[in-house]
């Protein structure tokens, strides 16, 4: 990878850069004190311009979602910050909350700017106790520091910026369970439409942005859309990209490339497979999106390539997987987690996600039969596009990909009644 | 208002109606089960799933609103009855069907949209279902039990708690495939309306503790008719079994009562099954002063006998009325007392506890009379002072006088409407006064002490024995049917008093409650216009102008209780 400079990281492991002061040293703020400068529309159009799309999973475009915010002054705005990172595998947002809690702070100040919301709210997740209490640090001098407060930078913008930690449900990251939660009621999604752009939290207008999202939009209003449109695969593509490897490789963690790296390149970056063994499966997308086979190595790590070969980028977490991985084993996990943090709410997805995940135990266990791979699909294909929110079509992409692209280890788990592979724990409790 | 087209038939709806509404406008039933129409739309079940061109995904009926014309909707698909089937194994994957000894069995949204849109074979052969232990048997409340196991999490318990009687006693706990329903801690589920939660659960998960193994549901019979525990008068729905009730349920009314009744007018049959009932005429032997002994006789003995006195009377006659009496029973009392020339007639008001139901789109209805229909029984000639339609002056025998002053000793003939005009003909005092007239007669289907204490006391029919029309706390003029007949001697009133007027008038022979009320409309102005065969199945307003001011009504207007 030729010298690509970070640009969302680039704080990162700068000590200094955790107050205002070393922030702004580093060209800090520039981008918020350059956008009030701006029309408000004019940073909408900026952001549509750079083709900044969402980070935190769907892949939508920013700029776009911002325009849906109706004009107008009838009701408050609200941008929400959806900082509860939760998916397995997932831990980008993390350091950036961590490392740079004021390019977070900007970028939300920017999106305030642009859509006249006056109040924020950073959703955290619960077990992030260290970066809510840096970001709170953060917040308390932006404050003292005029940034934040009834007169932003002394613009005369008033902007309240809050934040709310979680209490552990992987659902509350989805955007209108998070409304719901942060509105102090059982985190479960809402039914849409309306969209959170017309109702949303407090029954008002409501963006809801990835952390990531939001750390990008500083940059685009500083060095501009084009820069910006520069870095990536194409059009459709564009920025620089965390991505959050963990698995079977020598340096797990998160790394920052152009969207658009190679696979091969993200490997060989976190220090090639762990001690030298083979690479047989890689999700590349989060814990819900579809497993891919080491044949696809040298995929471009971007929305819509991903997308082609039947998974997603989702949230780029990049889980890695070695020969002595049991596939059947990984993916009931996976369900198991699934079944876990499911709401409850709508009945596809409570039953489902249950039933995947009892079905892959038993095969895991070597009590499967061979009709389980055409029940998986079929309980798959019912879930499928059938609930509530996005949780049950989630927890079926690994499934689906296990029974379509690992068929012969499903057979061999029901013919040797037993799984093939070393044992290991399965389950926390032993099972 | 825009145009939908739902399986090929094109409706024009108010714009905002789901799916399941506008499908139901033209014959096209989209199953559901957490839908509700006076719930809000949480569209969770997921069963409502249905086409909708242009769109890539199944959409959930009830959260689709029609807003602009041209939107076409297929239910009959192979994809909707697919997921359908789905959804339906779904919910009986953990469920634990023990129809045989659920209550719900034969009145189950399962086991209904299981005939019709599910499998008969089970793909969960493997695992062990889900159970709640100790969770099977849960009151809520004084009045509701749940069974956890055979919950398919529909919420709609929980929300009609939250939105209706606005109590909010029940919450979902928990979450994913172990997410329950329960009471907050310290909190039961003991508001007026808590047994409509029963009625809205669409499986066995709520049961009523008053209905609970009374009775297979499908042996039920069900006739439509009215609560007799206030002046609301909700619509309700009879069930019983061979004459043997076993529960009220309310029957939709969008001006009365919605689709809700309160649990104390759920548990007023049972006064019907406490209480010992009159069975045969009864008169009591010339002489000795009242204390002569009371023998069963035949019905014509016994009318005779009232005949007799009532003709050949020249003194005071009163009529004590009763808000239990139907419109026609009221009526032809009316016809009595001018026959007998009494302007003493009246009908006591019976004040209770309020009962108040919250209602759609208008102010909720409350009832603090403990009687149905004393409005009706007034209006149809049991005001106090008016004599062959004319008003008359001069000292009356009011209910006030007769119940708790000395009024009935002044009566040469005195004739109680019903043995249970109200709580008070069971307190010895109010019999003993009453008792003081020198001809004591009692209609009624209650053998209560004052029954006891009559000359004359005649077996008429429970309201669920008869048929008729009673008049609500709004005025509201409301028919009911007979649910099922009476046993042995006992009569239905009208046929009871046509009976004994004939006997002055031959054209009162023969009279049913149709009758006499069609005659009622044509001679009671409030009534006018109104016939039997049309009065509608939701009740019509009464004409009231000219009609004096209820101060009743106007004390206990509505805005008490539930908000």
């Amino acid at each position: 990878m030729a010298a690509f400079e970070p640009v969302l990281t680039r704080n990162v492991g700068k000590p200094e850069a955790l107050s205002v002061r070393g922030y702004r040293q580093g060209g800090g703020y520039e981008g918020l004190a350059k956008s009030l400068k701006m029309e408000p529309d004019a940073v909408i159009e900026e952001v549509k311009k750079s083709g900044l799309r969402g980070r935190g999973g769907a892949g939508f475009s920013a700029g776009l979602k911002w325009s849906f915010i109706p004009k107008g002054k009838d009701k408050p705005k609200y941008l929400v910050c959806n900082a509860d990172e939760s998916e397995p595998g997932t831990f980008k947002d993390r350091l950036l909350m961590e490392h740079d809690p004021h390019q977070l702070i900007e970028g939300c100040a920017i999106c305030c700017w642009a859509v006249s919301a006056a109040t924020c709210y950073i959703y955290i997740r619960g077990e992030y106790t260290q970066a809510a209490a840096t970001l709170e640090r953060a917040l308390k001098e932006a404050y003292e520091q005029g940034i934040l407060g009834d007169s932003v930078m002394g613009s005369g913008f008033k902007l309240d910026m809050y934040v709310h930690r979680g209490a552990g449900a992987y659902i509350c990251g989805e955007e209108t369970g998070m409304l719901e939660s942060l509105e102090g009621k059982r985190g479960q999604p809402r039914v849409k439409p309306p969209f959170p752009a017309v109702v949303g939290a407090f029954g008002s207008p409501t963006v809801i942005n990835n952390v990531e999202t939001l750390c990008n939009v500083p940059h685009i209003i500083v060095r501009g859309a084009d820069w910006y449109k520069g870095i990536g695969t194409d059009e459709r593509n564009t920025g620089p990209k965390l991505y959050a490897i963990s698995g079977h490789v020598e340096r797990p963690g998160t790394y920052e490339y152009p969207i658009g790296v190679t696979f091969r390149e993200l490997l060989d970056g976190a220090g090639g497979m762990w001690k030298g063994r083979t690479l047989k499966a890689f999700i590349p997308g989060g814990a819900s999106a579809p497993i891919l086979k080491a044949d696809q190595i040298d995929i471009k790590m971007d929305f819509d390539t991903v997308a082609k070969a039947g998974s997603m980028l989702g949230s780029a977490a990049v889980i890695v997987m070695d020969e002595t991985t049991c596939m059947v084993r990984s993916v009931a996990r996976l369900s198991k987690f699934f079944n876990h943090e499911s709401c409850g709410q709508c009945t596809p997805c409570r039953e489902g996600t249950n039933w995947m995940e009892l079905v892959l135990k038993r095969l895991e266990h070597g009590e499967g039969t061979e009709r389980d791979a055409q029940l998986l699909l079929s309980i798959c294909k019912n879930i499928g596009g059938n609930s509530l929110c996005a949780l049950g079509d989630a927890a079926i992409g690994p499934v689906k990909s296990l029974v379509d692209r690992f068929p012969e280890e499903i057979h061999q788990h029901v013919r040797d009644r037993a799984c093939p592979f070393p044992k290991q724990r399965y389950f926390s409790n032993g099972a | 208002m825009p145009k939908v087209t739902i399986n090929d038939r094109t409706v024009e709806v108010e714009a905002g109606t789901n799916l399941v509404d506008a499908a139901m406008k033209v014959g096209v039933q989209i199953p559901h089960y957490c839908y509700h129409p006076r719930l809000s739309v949480v569209g969770q079940c997921r069963m409502c799933l249905v086409k909708i061109e242009g769109m890539p995904k199944l959409q959930a009926g009830c959260s689709t609103p029609v807003v602009k014309d041209g939107m076409v909707v297929r239910t009959d698909v192979p994809e909707v009855a697919e997921a359908q089937k789905g959804m339906m194994e779904f919910f009986l994957l953990n469920h634990p069907l023990d129809c045989p000894i659920c209550d719900q069995a034969g009145e189950c949204g399962l086991q209904d949209y299981s005939f019709k849109h599910g499998v008969a074979y089970s793909r969960f052969q493997y695992e062990d279902k889900r159970t709640y232990p100790g969770r099977e048997r849960i009151p809520l409340g004084a009045n509701v039990l749940l069974n956890m196991n055979r919950c398919i999490q529909c919420t709609r318990c929980v929300r009609f708690t939250q939105e209706v009687t606005k109590t909010a006693e029940l919450g979902f706990f928990n979450r994913g495939a172990r997410t329950e329903i329960g009471t907050f801690p310290g909190k039961e589920l003991n508001n007026d309306l808590a047994t409509c939660v029963v009625d809205i659960c669409p499986v066995g998960a709520l049961t009523s503790t008053r209905f609970r193994f009374a009775e297979r549901v499908f042996y039920l019979d069900k006739k439509p008719s009215l609560c007799t525990g206030c002046e609301v008068g909700c619509n309700i729905t009879v069930e019983h079994r061979r004459g043997s009730i076993k529960r009220y349920k309310p029957r939709f009314n969008v001006d009365v009562n919605d689709y809700w009744m309160c649990d104390y007018g759920r548990s007023t049959f049972e006064l019907y099954k406490t209480t010992p009932r009159l069975v045969t005429p009864r008169v009591r032997a010339e002489g000795g002063n009242g204390h002569s002994p009371v023998t069963p006789t035949s019905w014509k003995d016994a009318l005779d006998a009232v005949a007799r006195r009532l003709r050949g009377n020249q003194e005071t006659v009163a009529f004590l009325g009763s808000g239990f009496l139907t419109t026609e029973e009221a009526y032809l009392f009316g016809q009595l007392a001018d026959l007998a020339g009494s302007p003493h007639r009246s009908v006591p008001v019976d004040l209770g506890d309020p009962h108040t139901i919250p209602r759609h789109g208008q102010p909720p209805i409350s009832g603090r009379e403990a009687a149905p229909n004393r409005r009706g029984a007034e209006l149809a000639g049991l005001a106090p002072g008016i004599a062959d339609g004319k008003a008359m002056t001069g000292e009356l025998l009011t209910s006030d006088e007769l119940v708790h002053g000395d009024g009935a000793s002044r009566c040469s003939a005195l004739v109680v409407c019903d043995s249970y005009f109200s709580r008070a003909a069971y307190d010895p005092a109010v019999v003993e006064r009453l008792r003081k007239a020198k001809f004591l007669v009692v209609f009624g289907w209650a053998d209560s002490p004052l029954a006891q204490a009559a000359d004359v006391a005649l077996p008429v029919a429970t309201h669920t024995e008869k048929e008729g029309t009673f008049v609500n706390v709004e005025h509201r003029v409301q028919r009911f049917d007979r649910a099922f007949p009476a046993q042995g001697q006992v009569r239905p009133g009208v046929e009871v008093l046509s009976d004994l007027l004939s006997r002055f008038d031959a054209k009162w022979a023969n009279l049913s409650a149709g009758a006499v009320f069609d005659r009622l409309a044509a001679t009671v102005p409030a009534f006018a216009g109104l016939s039997w065969h049309t009065l509608p199945a939701t009740g019509a307003p009464l004409h009231l102008a000219g009609v004096p001011g209820d101060a009743i009504a106007a004390e206990t207007a509505p805005g008490t209780g539930i908000e």
